[in-house]
């Protein structure tokens, strides 16, 4: 347990307090509604392969392609209405990854604008741009 | 091919085993597929995938409940999802022999790391004036203490490059590295238990993000074992955790820090005969 912490009441500007709390609550919905979403779509796509064919086994492959490409072609796809349980199952893996990208493009804004730290809205920034690039990748 | 029938309810187990032992499903999932004869490039690359999911999931609860220090978890994660870049392009380079070999030791120095430390007095420290440049400091409310707690962060000159160390495990491995990042929170940033484990799942979505791209571009992710893998571990990690909150015996958790011992062992031994 803690030695010798210091306790007491919260301190600090109310307006700057309440931001943050309501930060957090944000950023944990972003990752709750983003994960469960994720997971929704790939047991979407296995019930609809299942009614289909009766079997929920994929034999497709996502070679050569980046998140970017990816998204894209599929987003494509549903475009021309030819929804299939595929389609869905690989919009849960992007959504999955875009989930903690949504993240980190959250708190550079809250960064940013909310408190207008420049130094940890550099900081986010680069995370942002280094996983900008990861999705980009060749 | 592996059927689905078979995958999910080993990945349900992989996720509650993980959870139940203190790390995340990861480290029980690849040695199990490679077992079932999937490349462990192929394991590494659904793993990952799977470590985004139940990382996130888990965060979004200590984050709605004021745990998790954003500060400290953006400052971090410059230095971990670049570690992870290179760690995923490493797995790629290399031969299939050493990731087992690298795999066991981590696995059991994670598990050595989970037996031995009992959580060791946490104190406030001084703080040096770079981790005070860079404001990581915070409090959090204590429900078990019924108080507001607050900390101040130190030495983030040493835990940042050993963080970029923690990434690249993560990436070349498929892993959350979970364990080795909460080590660094705790001695060398002096970050207090609950701050340090929460702020740890939240680094563990990005960190995992960076390292599963780059095995989406080499085409290893497999959508077949995706499905299974992804909800599997997502159910069995919650249904662990769930468990886990409520469970006092501390001799359940042991037996399932035995199943890891034997991963570990297993992965070694795997690794240093070639016999993969």
């Amino acid at each position: 347990m803690t030695d010798s912490p210091r306790i007491g009441a919260a301190s600090g500007p109310a307006r700057k307090q309440r931001l943050e709390f309501d930060m957090d609550l944000l950023v944990g919905y972003i990752l709750l509604i983003g994960v469960l979403l994720s997971l929704a779509l790939v047991l979407a796509a296995l019930i609809w392969k299942w009614i289909l064919t009766r079997t929920v086994d994929f034999d497709y492959q996502l070679s050569g392609m980046n998140f970017i490409q990816l998204l894209t072609s599929e987003l494509r796809l549903a475009a021309t209405g030819a929804l299939r349980p595929r389609l869905l199952l690989t919009l849960g893996i992007l959504m999955l990854m875009l989930t903690p990208f949504l993240r980190v493009l959250v708190s550079m804004a809250y960064f940013l604008v909310g408190l207008r730290n420049w130094k940890y809205t550099l900081f986010t920034a680069f995370v942002l741009v280094t996983l900008i690039y990861s999705l980009c990748l060749r | 091919m592996i059927s689905f029938q078979l995958l999910f309810p080993i990945s349900i187990l992989a996720g509650f085993v993980g959870a139940m032992a203190g790390m995340g499903g990861g480290v029980v999932i690849i040695p199990v597929l490679t077992l079932l004869g999937v490349d462990i490039k192929h394991a590494i690359a659904i793993s990952i995938l799977s470590v985004i999911a139940t990382s996130s999931g888990s965060a979004s609860a200590y984050v709605r409940d004021h745990i998790t220090n954003l500060k400290v978890g953006m400052f971090l994660e410059m230095f971990t999802i670049v570690g992870a870049l290179a760690g995923a392009k490493i797995t790629l380079a290399i031969s299939p022999r050493p990731l087992y070999i690298v795999f066991g030791l981590v696995l059991l120095s994670s598990w050595l790391a989970l037996l031995f430390t009992r959580h060791a007095m946490w104190h406030t420290g001084a703080q040096d004036s770079f981790t005070r440049w860079l404001e990581l400091e915070g409090s959090y409310p204590d429900q078990a203490l019924g108080e507001t707690v607050y900390y101040k962060a130190r030495n983030a000159y040493f835990g940042a490059p050993l963080m970029f160390g923690a990434g690249v495990i993560a990436g070349l491995l498929g892993i959350g590295a979970g364990a080795v990042k909460v080590l660094i929170h705790d001695l060398v940033m002096g970050l207090p238990p609950k701050v340090s484990t929460t702020t740890s799942n939240m680094i563990i979505g990005v960190t995992a993000l960076a390292g599963a791209s780059v095995y989406l571009v080499a085409g290893l992710i497999r959508p077949q074992l995706a499905a299974p893998v992804i909800l599997g571990i997502a159910l069995g990690a919650f249904l662990g955790t769930r468990l886990l909150v409520r469970m006092t015996n501390q001799a359940v958790r042991r037996f399932f820090l035995f199943i890891l011992l034997i991963l570990a062992v297993e992965m070694l031994i795997r690794g240093f005969r070639g016999a993969l």
